[in-house]
């Protein structure tokens, strides 16, 4: 999920992740940190074993080396000689996790972690576990001794230091963005007075926060040693890494103070704001969406959508035509009871589209588009003959009876003949209405429900009711399992573009049911709780580095780890060797040679270094993007701003995120102020 | 038999730098052995190894040979600290806070319960004399206020073992008297105390013993009483005698007679410091006394 305000429509590169993730998440974890904790170990293992065997006592109970530590170490080992084993035989390999190849320069999508059951994966995460565990049994042992008086007496002073030195001050700048409001410097739409505001609000809230809570937390324990008040912490009876944390929650609770400030402050100005109505009803909700899978298909079962050529390859486009056989088809395996209630009459279908036009086509007007929603039980096969745009029934005997039955009712409607009901035919049928019913029956009935035409605008949400009795129809029985292993999803959206010379561009985000809504204001708290989390893993690192580095050289690394997680898209394509022009030695040769970076160079013996050379680089390379921080799954400003609900479900995921990535920095920084000689 | 508090063996701290090559030898095969409800003194100039050694008895420096242990305990264990109390040279506490915020949480520190820290916490501001301030916070206080409070956080715990890095650092002399008497009545209640100080009358005045380190050896070891003891020389001290010449060759010839040679003769001196406390006493029991210029240069 990225944040970028490019259409001012939610932009979901990476759906949210959910406890569906957990397994996969934690088993790449182990991975990861578990691998930072092999070298870790083997280094602390050596140097306690090259250590005299009638070493000091003060010596060994700096560095204890317990029987477990060893028979840890080399378990883990084993299970990395036996990844090696199996790699260079290509036994085993992860198969469910392997990085899409896309065209040089393409986003590379993201997929969330699988738990892989495979030979090489399973390995790595048990050399992981086992040297996490080895690493950390001090540390686990040593968490039995803390005492929470201690780490509160800690964490109070760490508060009333930076509050008595009156660095609140800062956050009073917070209050700028409303007294000198944007639309006084730029033309603001009527639609967008509520996301405009988030967005400043967001975006000083993060300054405000991100940057004096970096810079405190960096600085605090290189303070207390330059001023030697360290001195008299220390030799007090408590373990250091008390004192880790105490700086540590003394400074997430100085952030989380004026970030509920803040939050109140903003929360207060919307609520007392005249909004546009526009506003209201783009903004000021919390819908809660059902989400689908979107894929494309054609006559041709090789049509994947069309590239238009936008660098901004987020969206796929399929061309408009009357005689079109392409299709953006969204997939939703599962539909909640809630869609489906038998007091539910219809359930909202919204999306948003992108407009690329290729003709200028009618003035004022949008493009036409069909939809058409069936269920598992009523599937569509596409033509075969060029030139045919329908898709028709699996079986056709069924289409027959749905279209005769509904010709027969739009008939009797026409004559007048259903008493109640006005209207003369079913395509004026509203959701809440007598002739209503009558969608909803045949939907249910035959797991079929299409909207002919319906004009859309470029970039501009809008939506269709679906009868509720098809989602009904959805939840009846068990879909089969096709060929290839996968169940068939219960619902499936066609979305067809009628009109001529024009291509109509759509990303899985951009189609959803409304499964309900929440209140704004709750969304709106929640949103901070990102926000929250995102400051409070720059601190932990901030902290850990700390503990080793000065205050400055701490506050400027951690700068540095964090803005990279704001390029982790590109230093993953340096990482995984995917980006255009190779790596740092490849691009070298290139610019001596002057060729350009999508340049075939001759296979020379100087660029066959310069690749080795990037092989290397770009495995160191792939380590440090293993201590990114996952940035973007803490920002939720476009769910807000684009008025959808944030699940508790996420929200639970960014805390377990949190605790997951600082674990790994509080066990070194666990090492490294143990191992410090504060008074040196 | 008396219990061992603090022990060293070989205690050596050499600094190294990035390369690992010697720097400097701060202590060098120290052996010490301290014993309980001593006062024992630490002395040297500047850089001899007094500071280093408390320090690696409190585990802020790590030994590069050797071992200090405490109360049994290796130096490195965090344990220990819960028997000792620290007053570092200079008073090194967060100066955004006042007295009873100090000690409450350096009492915190020690997990004494509210109660225990309250109580505790009005007993030493009262003991250091910063009733009247305690709601001040400590970058308003004086040298002598901010090394008050800083003793006061290091009995916070009632410790067995204390240790003063220059305890009359920054005091007045009337400060230094109470200091001197303060440390001298934790003696009689049992406790060790280790104290390095420039001022050696304070350290004569106190220690049981004192340790004499210069360049980060020790190059000297005992009781006060005897080390300071000049056997080559003999004093008499009497009183009710006018001071006469005739007194004068009396003397010298009983001490000739004995093999012995009259080197001086006159009134003894008494301490600056026992000048300047008699005189502010007797300013305090007169008040209205000044200096007076001597008339016919006689006073």
């Amino acid at each position: 999920m990225t944040d970028p305000a490019l259409f001012g429509i939610l932009i979901l590169e990476r759906d949210p992740l959910t406890f569906v993730n957990l397994p996969g998440l934690i088993q790449v974890w182990l991975q990861d940190a578990g691998g930072f904790a092999a070298v870790g170990l083997v280094v602390y293992l050596l140097y306690a074993l090259r250590a005299p065997k009638d070493q000091p006592a003060s010596a060994k109970a700096r560095v204890p080396l317990t029987m477990f530590m060893l028979v840890m170490g080399m378990v883990s080992l084993l299970c990395y000689a036996g990844y090696i084993a199996a790699w260079s035989i290509g036994y085993g390999r992860d198969t469910v996790n392997v990085v899409p190849l896309v065209e040089p320069g393409a986003t590379v999508p993201y997929f969330p972690p699988q738990f892989a059951v495979k030979f090489q994966p399973m390995l790595l995460m048990f050399g992981g576990l086992f040297a996490l565990l080895g690493i950390g049994q001090p540390f686990a042992t040593d968490l039995f001794k803390l005492r929470f008086r201690r780490i509160w007496a800690l964490t109070k002073v760490g508060f009333l230091e930076t509050w008595r030195n009156r660095m609140f001050w800062v956050f009073v700048l917070f209050v700028l963005p409303f007294l000198f409001p944007a639309q006084w410097f730029i033309p603001i739409k009527a639609e967008d007075q509520l996301r405009t505001t988030i967005d400043w609000s967001s975006l000083s809230m993060t300054l405000l926060l991100l940057l004096p809570g970096t810079i405190i937390a960096s600085l605090s324990i290189p303070d207390d040693v330059k001023r030697q008040t360290i001195y008299t912490i220390v030799s007090k009876p408590i373990e250091r890494f008390e004192l880790v944390l105490g700086r540590f929650f003394g400074f997430t609770l100085l952030v989380t103070v004026p970030l509920i400030f803040m939050t109140l402050g903003t929360w207060l100005f919307i609520s007392t704001t005249t909004l546009d109505e526009k506003a209201v009803e783009e903004t000021q909700k919390a819908r809660i969406p059902h989400r689908g899978q979107l894929y494309f298909r054609a006559r041709s079962n090789e049509y994947k959508g069309t590239n238009v050529g936008r660098e901004f390859d987020y969206r796929k486009y399929i061309a408009g035509s009357k005689s079109t056989s392409e299709r953006a088809i969204w997939a939703f395996e599962n539909i909640p009871a809630a869609m489906a209630g038998t007091d539910r009459d219809a359930v909202p279908c919204e999306y948003t589209f992108d407009i690329f036009r290729l003709t200028k086509g009618d003035e004022n007007r949008g493009v036409d588009i069909n939809i058409r929603f069936t269920t598992w039980q009523c599937d569509q096969v596409p033509p075969t003959v060029r030139g045919d745009g329908m898709w028709r029934w699996a079986e056709a005997e069924n289409e027959q009876k749905y279209k005769a039955e509904r010709e027969d009712i739009d008939k009797r409607l026409a004559k007048g003949e259903i008493p109640g009901v006005s209207i003369k035919s079913l395509d004026y049928a509203l959701p809440n209405t007598p002739g209503w019913k009558f969608v909803n029956d045949l939907a249910e009935k035959y797991g079929f429900y299409e909207v002919a035409s319906v004009e859309v605008y470029d970039y501009h949400p809008s939506g269709v009711p679906v009868p509720a009795g098809l989602f009904r129809k959805a939840r009846e029985g068990t879909p089969p399992t096709e060929k290839d292993g996968y169940r068939k999803p219960r619902v499936q959206t066609y979305v067809k573009c009628i009109s001529d010379g024009q291509m109509l561009g759509m990303a899985s985000g951009d189609l959803y049911y409304m499964e309900g809504e929440k209140s704004f204001t709750e969304n709106f708290f929640k949103c901070s709780f990102g926000l929250w989390c995102q400051v409070t893993v720059a601190i932990g690192v901030a902290i850990t580095l700390s503990t080793y580095l000065a205050g400055i050289i701490s506050f400027l690394a951690t700068l540095f780890i964090y803005l990279s997680a704001y390029l982790i898209e590109h230093l993953k394509d340096v990482a995984g060797g995917t980006s255009t022009g190779g790596g740092p030695f490849e691009s070298l040769t290139r610019i001596l040679g002057t060729d350009t970076p999508t340049a075939q160079l001759d296979r020379t013996a100087g660029v066959k270094t310069a690749e080795v050379g990037d092989v290397a680089f770009s495995w160191v390379f792939r380590r440090y993007v293993n201590i990114v921080p996952d940035v973007y799954a803490f920002s939720w400003t476009s769910f807000l701003k684009e008025g959808y609900n944030i699940n508790f479900e996420y929200l639970a995921m960014n805390f377990i995120l949190v605790v997951g990535y600082l674990l790994p920095w509080g066990i070194l920084s666990y090492y490294l102020i143990r191992n410090r000689e504060v008074a040196a | 038999m008396s219990e061992t508090v603090v022990e060293t063996r070989n205690l050596t701290k050499i600094y190294r730098d990035f390369w690992g090559r010697k720097k400097k030898v701060a202590l060098n095969a120290l052996d010490l052995t301290i014993q309980k409800g001593e006062i024992f003194g630490l002395l040297g100039p500047n850089g001899s190894g007094k500071t280093t050694t408390i320090k690696l008895l409190l585990g802020l420096l790590f030994p590069s040979s050797g071992d200090a242990f405490v109360f049994g305990e290796p130096a490195a264990k965090v344990e220990k600290n819960e028997k000792i109390g620290y007053l570092p040279e200079e008073s090194y506490l967060y100066r955004f806070l006042n007295a009873e915020e100090t000690l409450d949480f350096y009492g915190r520190l020690f997990d004494m319960p509210s109660e225990t820290r309250k109580k505790r916490a009005a007993e030493l501001i009262d003991t250091v004399g910063l009733a009247n301030d305690k709601k001040r916070i400590l970058r308003e206080y004086s040298k002598g206020m901010r090394q008050r409070i800083g003793l006061a956080q290091a009995l916070i715990n009632d410790p067995d073992l204390i240790i003063l890095d220059e305890p009359t650092s920054g005091l007045d002399p009337l400060g230094t008297r109470w200091m001197k008497d303060l440390i001298l009545d934790l003696k009689k209640k049992g406790k060790t105390i280790i104290m390095c100080s420039h001022r050696l009358d304070d350290v004569q005045d106190v220690c049981d013993r004192i340790a004499i380190l210069y360049g980060g050896d020790l190059q000297e070891l005992g009781a006060v009483s005897k080390l300071v003891e000049d056997q080559k020389r003999l004093e008499i001290r009497a009183s009710g005698v006018p001071l006469t010449d005739e007194l004068k060759r009396d003397l010298a010839a009983t001490i000739e007679k004995h093999g012995g040679k009259l080197e001086s003769f006159g009134h003894p001196t008494t301490t600056l410091e026992d000048l300047f406390l008699r005189i502010v006493e007797e300013s305090k029991t007169r008040p209205g006394r000044r200096y007076l210029p001597p008339v016919d240069g006689k006073k």
